[in-house]
């Protein structure tokens, strides 16, 4: 195209009739910044706790067994609980053919159990696992419980991710002759891949700020072993601890920059879900 | 062929899993309920506020309430900022300032609640304290926190609702004189209702279901006589008496009463927002 | 007060002519009219002509300043509307669309009543009374020619309605703000030939009394209800003339071209 001449004018839209809009952008603007005044107290009150021995060390009050429980919980749970839900969200949307009423059933029920809350599910984890079955407090009970929060919420991005591929083109595989497992493994999961690894970002870092379930299950010790039945108190539990139960004048502080540790390993897991789906997207 | 009988099998597997795993996890809850409703019947509890477990009374009333009444309240202040984060985000900027802004609620979204707990015990209870001279803990703090924890998924969903109107009827509107303001109120919000209705029922479970960062600011006292004194919701009580009442012990089965109400009115939530995305469609 | 503004108005049927000087129009980088010049008669019928992606849509979306809601456009040049300087800075939006009326490709009926239809945009311009609003609806619809079909189900939803039924409900809610300008991006465009066959009788009844510009595919079309036609081809005006003339004694070639169906 030629080049765009200098005397051009921009047509602005009127001022008129757009009062509400202006106050509503005030009030959001508004509302960011009060977002934002949780996230700049944390961080002013974690500087000087935020020290080399405190994140690496091995001494009273280091993290370190706190972060490697983490990274084992979530890990662990998502390895468990990740494949089961595109398993399920797959034939879910690929395999069952009928629209009926018992299809509802499932959806709604699914659903409720992505809505339950947290702590229901720590205890009904301590009821059977802990109680029935002697499972320790541990990292692996811990595993276990989140396994269980992420899952429906899984099978519900996987099945959104799904049905957001046209139908037209699951029909012009088939036209084909490509098999149903043939169109899924070539053309369906290909593309619903970016999406779905984008919102396991999303719920990864909602598991790594999770604390109601793992309260009971993980337990609130934490010390340094290789063990996934030692005990396996992860940072927000740490973090949750320390704020409503810590003594000593430096817990505060290291409570605050628990939580900041913590916030660095969710916008960790966002911005790397959210690189890697776009390459996935590109390639 | 044979791949094809083989993922079919392994699919089917993972879908009775799915299926026999929470039918189990909902039949643990009813066995345990079921034990408390045959010793202490199944309305005294729910309309009594005698809660001491350990000598064998088991009032909830209370904690309805305080879930009901803390619910409500956040509902009620989350509103506002997401009736403004909703319009912003939707129909005020555009493009990539517009993605950006998703991105950044997004953030939000994921930020844990125990953060939000932090934050309420940090400036929100030392700010009651002093406003009014009570401890700080209470209702009131559990609702501002919870407000403010709740306003990015909320409002996530209510910009989609409203981004989701079709440009026709905009321009529709815009075309027959009507300003933007007027767009807006008589046009875009009517027909991003049903949507909106959704995220507003997501936002109610969301409210309902949360522990944690209520548990840190509410208090924990088995009463509701003020929203400025410590009371309890079910799922905070959940939280501290299951340290109190493990497993085999007589208060136990309490907690599973309390959850399967908890489960129940999730199940109403989500039956209300099929039937509004029923509505949407037809 | 709108109210009254509202019906003198009406009283004093004032039409409108359009003058277009210069006209230059871009997305961004990409131009989509460039040098357009013309001017139409008050009362007067002109049909926009021209193949896909010529700017048509583009160059009726200026007069009723819809082309605002693309946040990169730019404009140069000069539009003005009878009294109004169309592509001025401090122009009334408001009330230059309620003068000059709009009717889409798509019918876009709002998901109300037909009542609340035609009665949207009264009310948001001030009409407060009831008996006044059935009156400003009942004359639109009939103005449309919609009233036979559906008095007594003014309370049924617009969706109810058959594609052409839509189209004339759309016509109607354009009128109910007394404009004197419509504008009609492909009214006909995805609806049945007895439909259509309506809406072009609508245009032939209100020539005189609306100022018009109609945009179509359809070449009998244009040569049945217009009284001028312009030519646009890459953004440009290439010809415009009485629709006689242009029809059957094209000055540009390429009119020639588009007209006999030699275009590629
Ligand atoms: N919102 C927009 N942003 C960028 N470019 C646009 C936009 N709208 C239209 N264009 C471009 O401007 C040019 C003219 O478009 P316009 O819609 O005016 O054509 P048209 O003559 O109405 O075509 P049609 O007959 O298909 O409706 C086209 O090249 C189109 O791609
Ligand atoms: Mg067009």
């Amino acid at each position: 195209m030629n080049e765009q001449p200098l005397n051009l004018k921009r047509l602005h839209p009127t001022r008129h009739g757009r009062t509400a809009h202006g106050l509503l952008a005030a009030l959001a603007i508004v509302a960011l910044l009060l977002l934002l005044s949780v996230l700049l107290p944390l961080v002013w009150e974690a500087l000087p706790a935020l020290t080399a021995p405190f994140l690496w060390g091995k001494g009273q009050g280091a993290i370190g067994p706190e972060v490697l429980n983490t990274l084992s919980l979530v890990g662990g749970s998502e390895l468990l609980s990740f494949p089961l839900a595109l398993l399920v969200g797959l034939y879910r949307v690929e395999w069952v053919k009928s629209q009926g009423p018992l299809l509802r059933v499932f959806d709604q029920f699914a659903t409720t159990m992505l809505s339950v809350p947290s702590i229901v599910i720590g205890l009904v984890v301590v009821d059977v696992a802990i109680a029935r079955w002697h499972w320790p407090v541990s990292t692996m009970t811990g595993i276990v419980a989140l396994a269980l929060m992420n899952w429906p919420l899984s099978v519900a991005y996987v099945v959104e991710a799904l049905q957001q591929i046209p139908g037209r083109y699951r029909e012009g595989s088939w036209a084909l002759g490509a098999s149903r497992w043939q169109t899924v493994r070539y053309l369906i999961l290909p593309l619903a891949w970016p999406q779905m690894v984008e919102q396991a970002g999303l719920a990864t870092a909602r598991l790594m700020g999770e604390t109601a379930v793992l309260i009971y299950t993980a337990g609130v010790n934490a010390a340094v072993h290789w063990s996934l039945w030692g005990p396996g108190e992860s940072l927000a539990v740490h973090l949750w601890l320390l704020r409503t139960e810590g003594v000593g004048q430096n817990a505060q502080a290291q409570a605050a920059a628990t939580g900041v540790v913590l916030l660095a390993f969710v916008v960790l897991v966002l911005w790397g879900s959210k690189r890697m789906a776009q390459w996935l997207k590109n390639a | 062929m044979r791949a094809d009988r083989w993922a079919q099998g392994i699919f089917q597997a993972a879908f009775g899993l799915f299926i026999a795993v929470w039918t189990v996890f909902l039949a643990v809850i009813a066995v345990g309920a079921w034990h408390f409703v045959v010793i202490n019947g199944w309305i005294t509890p729910l309309l009594s506020t005698h809660w001491s477990p350990l000598a064998g009374h088991y009032g909830m009333l209370a904690f309805i309430l305080g879930s009901i009444t803390v619910t409500a309240l956040a509902l009620i202040l989350a509103a506002p900022w997401v009736l403004a984060l909703a319009v912003a985000g939707g129909r005020i900027l555009r493009g990539t300032m517009q993605q950006t802004f998703i991105q950044l609620l997004t953030v939000f979204v994921a930020v844990p609640s125990v953060i939000y707990g932090w934050w309420g015990l940090t400036i929100i209870v030392p700010l009651v304290r002093r406003l009014s001279g009570t401890s700080g803990f209470g209702p009131l703090s559990a609702g501002v926190v919870l407000a403010l924890m709740i306003v990015p998924t909320f409002s996530i969903m209510a910009l989609h609702a409203v981004r989701q109107v079709p440009s026709a009827l905009v321009e529709g509107s815009l075309a027959l004189g009507a300003t933007d303001d007027q767009t807006l109120w008589h046009m875009v919000l009517p027909s991003a209702w049903p949507a909106l209705a959704q995220a507003f029922l997501v936002a109610v479970g969301r409210a309902l279901g949360e522990t944690i960062a209520v548990q840190m600011v509410i208090g924990g006292q088995s009463r509701l006589t003020s929203l400025l004194k410590p009371s309890a919701t079910l799922t905070s009580q959940l939280l501290t008496d299951l340290a109190l009442m493990p497993p085999k012990t007589p208060g136990h089965d309490a907690l599973d009463f309390m959850a399967i109400w908890l489960v129940l009115l999730m199940a109403v939530l989500v039956g209300l927002q099929y039937r509004m995305r029923r509505g949407l469609r037809g | 007060m709108v109210e009254k503004r509202l019906t003198k108005r009406e009283g004093v049927s004032t039409i409108l002519d359009i003058r277009v000087q210069e006209l230059e129009v871009w997305y961004g980088p990409a131009k989509a009219l460039e040098n357009v010049s013309l001017h139409l008669e008050q009362g007067a019928v002109l049909a926009l002509i021209g193949p896909s992606g010529c700017g048509k849509s583009t160059f009726l979306r200026v007069l009723n300043r819809m082309i605002d809601q693309v946040p990169t456009v730019r404009v140069k040049g000069s539009v003005h509307i009878g009294a109004f300087n169309v592509l001025d800075d401090d122009i009334d939006v408001t009330a230059l669309r309620r003068t000059v009326g709009m009717v889409f490709q798509q019918p876009n009926p709002f998901p109300m009543t037909i009542f609340d239809n035609v009665a949207y945009g009264p009310r948001l311009a001030g009409v407060r009374s009831a008996t006044k609003l059935r009156q400003i609806v009942e004359d639109s619809l009939k103005k449309s020619a919609l009233w036979d079909e559906v008095r007594g189900k003014l309370r049924r939803s617009a969706m109810t309605l058959s594609g052409g039924q839509q189209q004339r409900l759309c016509m109607a809610r354009a009128l109910a703000v007394h404009p004197h300008v419509l504008l009609l991006d492909e009214p006909t465009a995805s609806l049945d030939p007895v439909s259509t066959a309506k809406i072009e009788e609508l245009i032939v009844q209100f020539k005189g009394r609306y100022t018009m510009v109609i945009v179509t595919h359809n070449l009998q079309q244009a040569a049945r209800v217009s009284d001028l036609v312009a030519f646009f081809e890459q953004g440009h005006l290439v010809e415009m003339g009485p629709t006689h003339d242009i029809f059957t004694a094209p000055q540009e070639r390429r009119t020639e071209e588009f007209l006999t169906g030699r275009f590629e």
